[in-house]
């Protein structure tokens, strides 16, 4: 192919040529320099090779080795995209149990809470109650004790009444000589001691 | 003093360029190119078809999947819609054989795309014409096929006289030649391109004026950048093949309503 | 400089050898030169079309972007064709 020339020197046109690949050329000893095929038209034999290699290439694309190919991929497709399905089914399913576990933990949580609720309000009512209780115990306590008390201040207060009724009688009989009314001393020393009090 | 040792360096005819010996009688290196392209293409799908499909998808399986996916997404969906998948296993051929037909113009040491002469090209351009014609009376029948071609429907009476004779001219004779020359020329153009660099340092490199050396540089380097280019090319032009014919089908099987 | 000046030399020398070679190769570039004007400017504005749409709707990118080969593929046919001309009219 590659053919090219080193004139050097171009008076007497002494050619050092040197041909790249003469082996493939064909430019041997003889062929005269500057021929060669048309470079437009095509040749017979070129025509030939590439329109048999084409047309055999082409029959056995078209016969067998694009449609196995393609149903190498298709059949490939439909696995990936089964395996994709059952992946997608799988996640759904797993997805649903996730949801269903999910209500019933919510809903246990929701009957605890309600439990739960119960109990503080049982407890709750059963305090107020035991406060309540023991508030009129003690209210009843107190009742008592205060009661007790004025008994005792009653007695008390009588005890002292008679002592003082007593002393004013053996006074008014020291100092009289005659014994008093006992009615009379008693009314009229509480009606000090109670004007003594008010 | 003698003036030698200049730099006189002469390209070499284009023709000169495609001329190889045959490696047997009647197959030279384009033909072997094509071969290998259709071996290389068998190959790579018949590997990918007896892995087992069911596994995550490597190597040569990977490979043949991303390209069918390719074909699928880009070129049929994107042109055809749903209806042209059916069509995967031609367009594919079509693809990975133009695509693996450029290739070698990039390759070290083989250096020809097999598309960069006209004859593969031209083949799979009149295939490509056979196919929509075909697809076109098939679904049209003869005569409406026909008549959409030439009578695009929603235009003006009087503009047929123009509209009549471009159609017809458009879709029977531009479009395969347009296709068989645009995916010919550009691998013909980037191999010349890469050509002339290739030749452009060799000669600097091998000058007789050490002066001249250094300057064999930038060729080189141009080299390597149209060679990085060239990649480029050779997917764009096996690319937008494969989309026109899509394309030039699915206008013969759905007309333009 | 003793590069250039030698290679001026030689050029004006195959200037004097074969003028009509010459005038043939310039005006085969001058030919592809003007064929590649249109489809130049063409996709330039194709691709300058497809950015901006595609900059103001990125989802629509992958229809833009097909739509854009297809349309450079056709622009760009005029080039070739001019590249192929010009081959044409050396060797047919």
């Amino acid at each position: 192919m590659l053919t090219a020339f080193v004139y050097t020197n171009s008076f007497s046109e002494v050619r050092v040529s040197f041909d790249v690949v003469s082996a493939e050329t064909g430019s041997e000893e003889g062929v005269p320099v500057g021929t060669g095929p048309n470079p437009i038209s095509p040749e017979v034999k070129e025509l030939v090779w590439g329109a048999g290699s084409f047309i055999v290439f082409l029959i056995l694309m078209r016969l067998f080795l694009v449609p196995k190919v393609r149903k190498g991929m298709a059949s490939r497709y439909e696995s990936i995209q089964a395996d994709h399905e059952y992946a997608t089914s799988t996640r759904d399913g797993a997805q649903a149990d996730v949801a269903r576990y999910e209500a019933a933990v919510a809903e246990i949580r929701n009957e605890a809470a309600r439990r739960l609720e119960t109990a503080r309000q049982t407890l709750d009512k059963e305090r107020s109650a035991k406060i309540v209780e023991v508030n009129a115990q003690i209210a009843s306590r107190r009742a008592e004790a205060e009661a007790e008390v004025a008994a005792a201040r009653a007695a008390g207060q009588s005890q002292i009444v008679t002592a003082v009724t007593a002393v004013t009688t053996r006074a008014t009989q020291i100092a009289v000589g005659v014994s008093p009314d006992n009615a009379v001393v008693t009314r009229s020393v509480q009606q000090a001691m109670e004007g003594s009090r008010s | 003093m003698i003036i030698n040792s200049i730099l006189s360096f002469e390209f070499p005819p284009i023709n000169e360029l495609l001329r190889w010996r045959d490696v047997v009688p009647g197959l030279n290196k384009v033909g072997l190119i094509a071969i290998a392209s259709a071996l290389i293409g068998t190959l790579l799908f018949l590997s990918a078809a007896r892995k087992d499909p069911k596994v995550a998808p490597k190597g040569t399986r990977n490979l043949a999947e991303v390209i069918v996916e390719f074909i699928e997404n880009n070129i049929i969906m994107q042109t055809m819609g749903r209806d042209g998948l059916g069509w995967t296993p031609f367009l594919l051929t079509l693809f990975l054989f133009v695509y693996l037909c450029n290739v070698p113009g990039i390759i070290p040491f083989i250096q020809m795309p097999a598309t960069a002469r006209m004859a593969i090209p031209m083949f799979l351009a009149v295939l490509v014409w056979v196919v929509f014609n075909a697809q076109g009376i098939r679904h049209q029948g003869p005569i409406g096929y026909f008549k959409n071609l030439m009578f695009p429907p929603g235009v003006p009476k009087a503009l047929y006289i123009l509209i009549t004779p471009i159609e017809l001219i458009s879709t029977l004779i531009i479009r395969p030649f347009s296709l068989a020359v645009r995916l010919f020329a550009n691998m013909l153009a980037g191999h010349l391109l890469l050509v002339i660099f290739a030749l452009l340092s060799e000669a600097l490199f091998q000058a007789r004026d050490k002066i001249l050396i250094p300057i064999g540089v930038f060729p080189f380097f141009m080299l390597v950048f149209l060679t990085g280019f060239e990649v480029l090319v050779a997917f764009l032009q096996a690319y937008i093949f494969t989309i026109l014919a899509a394309v030039y089908i699915a206008g013969a099987v759905h007309p333009e309503h | 400089m003793e590069a250039l000046s030698k290679i001026v030399t030689a050029a004006a020398e195959a200037a004097a050898g074969d003028e009509k070679n010459i005038a043939a190769a310039g005006s085969a570039g001058f030919a592809y030169g003007l064929a590649a004007i249109g489809p130049g400017i063409g996709i330039g504005m194709i691709f300058g079309s497809a950015i901006e749409s595609m900059a103001r709707q990125p989802e629509a990118a992958g229809m833009v972007r097909t739509t854009m080969f297809l349309g450079v593929a056709f622009t760009e046919a005029l080039a070739l064709i001019g590249f192929v001309v010009v081959i044409l009219l050396k060797y047919a």
